[in-house]
């Protein structure tokens, strides 16, 4: 079909580098030399004004990780990362602890203003009033900013940075920090343990229903930064909130690591919804510079009746390597992973997600949409497993992908494992492109190509899509379209 | 980082090495095959035996599974069995020592211990990769087995069987066959065990299929309960050929069988049926890799699962689609019947997919019996126990009733329906 090599032509010629996040900042930073060593973590622990067992922490990790190995079994292609040749601290000069948001240097709000974030208060006021939305900001290493703090203290929610949260809620913190994502429990992990700089931290309790969206944007801005940020979520019983997370970078050559950890914990009759919206700097047409995106999540349905779902939008980011995850310890929680993972030029995605059934009763569901356009490749990579003792363990998965173009490859590797009789476990994958008849269906009906194909991509996307909170699903469509440009229209 | 320190080696990795060195002395073959025995063996030295941590042996840990290998004996007493189908061709390999005699006509059959003395086997002997446990070690020890080839044009009117049995110790053996352009047959390879002492076996199948041949390959295994089972069948489909190979395991207590083909002619057509029956305290892998290579080719894949007692039960299956492969049409299914909670099931589908215009897909289930379908057979009378080997006779028997030739279906059922009177 002639028309169809057409649009094929036009996604080879489209790139990536139409990255529309890629303005740099300029402001004074203030950094730690480059490199990893024990000296460094003690600086970082010092600027940031920990507790004791804090730095122990962070050293212990930081010896674990000088005895692993980086883990080659992902289907990813990259040299081989220099650690020390990254600075793993970078913080805004002006920084000194803002007190409100008019103290956050312009030139920073700027940025957010550029990135289109809705940080100021008063523009979200100008807004509905129901849809408020809470962000912390982090800009490389530090958190810049927490909107709405007071508000969400009245309901006795506690959003801050994580650094704050250390200080202030010391043990609280120590309580769950760890207690999901062990500082053993992988390189990149426990790298980030040793070194993470900031992130956020929220806290729901007991019988709270979360008033407003709480949102974290993270940017890195300076050169040969690493960002590793540390999130931590806790919701007690019967509490819900809904969480998202946004992420830009500057267009450099070089790549750059950013090494994420989020830990969330449901108690009983908890809920705890996560969105990402992941749109870090993807590199340019030659497949040159990028972030590279080694994340670690993962949610602890602890409590009976709990439930976590993870909701993603992968657009950007050179290398992505992120397995969104529930361990379904409680009877009868629930876990669910929603994810789009678009992936061009030449990005590379695996990602997937892990559901570990434990406890009795639990279900979990698995609905993810690759499209892979340009040279990319996209591989869905997955694990559901049954233990011995969980009986009634449910789960579904369906992984499609979309193939756009003949460069580009999609792969599907699920992981399914049952160790008991009463599990009932349905895993089905597709890969196709888009169907010929569907979109003769649309020309037929003068639909133009380019819409057609645009309505068909959404469609089938639409399932992932609907599970974002509203004020970002129509982002997450935007994103989705500017990276397959040319395509999608 | 810290530097690779190699683990010490396991009882059985020691127990290869030292029979290496004692068989060395008789293995058929000197010069190149001798030389590609030597950096087979080395290369399973350096490697050791595959854990967890090689992909290709996630769910199959052969380190840690392998714990004692049965010396080898070349006097153990093995006796001839009747063929599974009245009527068949029957080609021997009787513990460790094939006969290549009874071959029909339009065969051309050599022993494998033939061409290793002669050297002809060298080129064939190297290993599929880095992972390819069982390719070095058959390749290091392999003795004996058959190399077939059937004509072109030639048609065999019954089966072939080739009846591998083994009553203790080890055996390593090759089957290459080549099948002519535009034949047709039916091969049905057959391992079976007599008596309760241990044995090991390694089988390495090299299937060439030439353009617009009709070739159906039945694999039955009923090792006994003590056995270990390593085998693997590879095979390359040449152009509107058609390759249907059906997979029963039926016994060991190790078993790893592997099929790896390549597609590699247009128009072509592959089917893989397997029926994989678990009890005891057996742990069986089947791995399956297939490359679509070329364009207009499709394959399907259905394999069907049964798990009791404390049995370990793996599938992995691989689907490669080139990037030139457009309009292939590739289809998976693994169903499992998990039926004891001290049983375990894993599954690896995988779709490795390079071109755009193609349908492949992959579904895997993992479920108890359906708790209405039994009340429905008690309802009308029919005692639990018999009721639940119903289903699960069903269940598997769907993927058996594909076959074209009523005897060897009656022949499978029997194999079945015989395993699952002392299972279930």
């Amino acid at each position: 079909m002639a028309a169809v090599q057409e649009t094929i032509d036009q996604v080879r010629l489209i790139d990536v580098d139409q990255y529309k996040y890629g303005f740099e900042s300029a402001i004074e930073m203030d950094k730690a030399p480059k490199g990893l060593s024990e000296e460094i973590i003690r600086f970082i622990s010092a600027k940031k004004d920990e507790p004791e067992w804090m730095l122990a922490w962070r050293l212990e990790a930081y010896q674990r990780w000088l005895t692993m190995d980086e883990p080659n079994w992902a289907r990813v292609d990259y040299p081989k990362i220099d650690f020390n040749d990254i600075h793993y601290y970078a913080a805004p000069k002006s920084q000194s602890g803002p007190k409100s948001i008019d103290e956050v240097d312009p030139e920073i709000l700027k940025i957010y203003e550029k990135l289109g974030i809705p940080l100021r208060e008063q523009e979200i006021l100008a807004g509905v009033k129901s849809s408020k939305i809470a962000v912390d900001a982090v800009f490389d290493s530090v958190s810049v900013v927490t909107t709405f703090k007071e508000e969400l203290k009245k309901a006795g929610v506690i959003f801050m940075s994580i650094s704050e949260a250390i200080r202030e809620y010391p043990d609280l913190v120590r309580q769950y920090l760890g207690s999901v994502v062990p500082t053993t429990d992988n390189y990149y992990a426990t790298l980030n343990s040793a070194v993470f700089t900031d992130g956020s931290f929220v806290f729901v309790p007991k019988g709270v229903r979360c008033p407003m969206e709480l949102s974290t944007y993270f940017r890195i801005n300076e050169k040969n930064t690493g960002q590793f940020e540390r999130t931590l979520i806790i919701a007690e019983e019967g509490a819900y909130v809904s969480y998202l997370e946004g992420c830009t970078a500057p267009q450099r050559d070089e790549n750059q690591l950013h090494a994420a950890v989020v830990e969330l914990v449901a108690l009983d009759d908890a809920e705890i919804k996560y969105s990402t919206v992941q749109n870090w700097y993807p590199g340019d047409k030659q497949g040159k510079g990028g972030i590279y995106n080694f994340v670690t999540k993962r949610g602890d349905c602890r409590g009976h009746r709990s439930k976590i779902s993870w909701t993603q939008v992968e657009t950007g980011s050179a290398i992505t390597w992120k397995y969104p995850s529930c361990i379904l310890r409680g009877d009868e929680s629930r876990g669910e992973f929603y994810s789009i993972a678009v992936s061009n030029g030449h990005q590379q995605i695996d990602s997937g997600t892990k559901m570990i059934h434990l406890g009795k009763n639990t279900s979990s569901r698995i609905i993810s949409k690759g499209i892979a356009a340009g040279v990319s490749q996209n591989t869905y990579r997955g694990q559901v497993s049954a233990h011995r003792r969980a009986t009634n363990a449910r789960n579904f998965t369906q992984c499609d992908s979309l193939l756009i173009g003949d460069r580009c490859g999609a792969h599907t590797v699920p992981y399914i494992e049952a160790k008991n009789a009463t599990a009932q476990f349905e895993h089905e994958a597709t890969t196709s492109k888009i169907s010929e008849d569907q979109l003769f269906y649309c020309l037929q009906r003068g639909i133009p190509e380019e819409a057609a194909i645009a309505l068909i991509v959404n469609g089938f996307v639409k399932e992932v899509i609907q599970e974002l909170p509203m004020e970002f699903a129509v982002e997450a469509q935007k994103l989705i379209g500017i990276s397959l440009e040319g395509s999608v229209g | 980082m810290t530097a690779h320190i190699p683990a010490p080696m396991t009882a059985a990795e020691s127990a290869l090495m030292d029979a290496y060195a004692a068989q060395l002395g008789d293995l058929p073959g000197d010069g190149a095959v001798l030389s590609a025995r030597d950096t087979l063996l080395s290369e399973l030295k350096a490697a050791g035996l595959p854990t967890r941590r090689v992909e290709a042996w996630h769910y199959t840990d052969l380190r840690a599974l392998l714990r004692t290998v049965p010396t080898y004996d070349a006097t153990a007493f093995v006796q001839p069995v009747e063929p599974l189908t009245a009527g068949s061709a029957v080609l021997r390999v009787l513990g460790g020592h094939a006969d290549a005699s009874g071959a029909p006509e339009g065969l051309d059959v050599i022993t494998y211990a033939q061409s290793l003395l002669d050297g002809s086997a060298a080129g064939d002997l190297a290993a599929r990769g880095d992972e390819d446990a069982i390719g070095r070690l058959n390749g290091s020890f392999v003795r004996d087995g058959l190399e077939v080839s059937l004509a072109e044009d030639s048609v065999l009117a019954q089966p072939l069987e080739l009846q591998i049995v083994q009553s203790a110790g080890q055996s390593h053996l090759r089957f290459p066959f080549t099948f002519g352009a535009r034949s047709k047959a039916t091969v049905i390879e057959r391992h079976l065990s007599q008596g309760d002492t241990a044995s090991l076996i390694s089988s390495v199948s090299d299937l060439i299929i030439e353009d617009g041949a009709d070739v159906t390959w039945i694999l039955v295994q009923e090792q006994g309960a003590s056995d270990t089972h390593l085998g693997q069948l590879n095979f390359e489909l040449g152009a509107d050929a058609q390759f249907r190979l059906f997979v029963i395991n039926a016994g060991g207590k190790l078993v790893r069988q592997e099929v790896h083909g390549v597609v590699n002619g247009e128009g072509s057509d592959f089917k893989l049926r397997a029926v994989n029956l678990m009890g005891g305290e057996s742990h069986t892998d089947l791995t399956f890799t297939l490359g679509h290579d070329v364009p207009n080719t499709t394959s399907t894949e259905i394999i069907r699962n049964v798990v009791f007692d404390r049995a370990r039960g793996v599938f992995q299956g691989q689907i490669r689609v080139a990037q030139d492969a457009q309009k292939t049409d590739a289809k998976m299914a693994c169903n499992t019947l998990l039926l004891s909670d001290d049983a375990d099931f894993s599954a690896k589908p995988e779709l490795e997919i390079f071109a755009d215009d193609v349908q492949c897909g992959h579904g895997a289930t993992v479920i108890d019996l359906n708790p209405t379908h039994l009340y429905y057979l008690q309802a009308r009378g029919i005692p639990e126990k018999r009721a639940r080997q119903m289903l699960v006779n069903a269940f598997v028997d769907e993927v058996v009733e594909e076959l074209e030739d009523e005897a060897v279906v009656a022949a499978l059922e029997g194999i079945i329906e015989t395993w699952l009177d002392r299972h279930a």
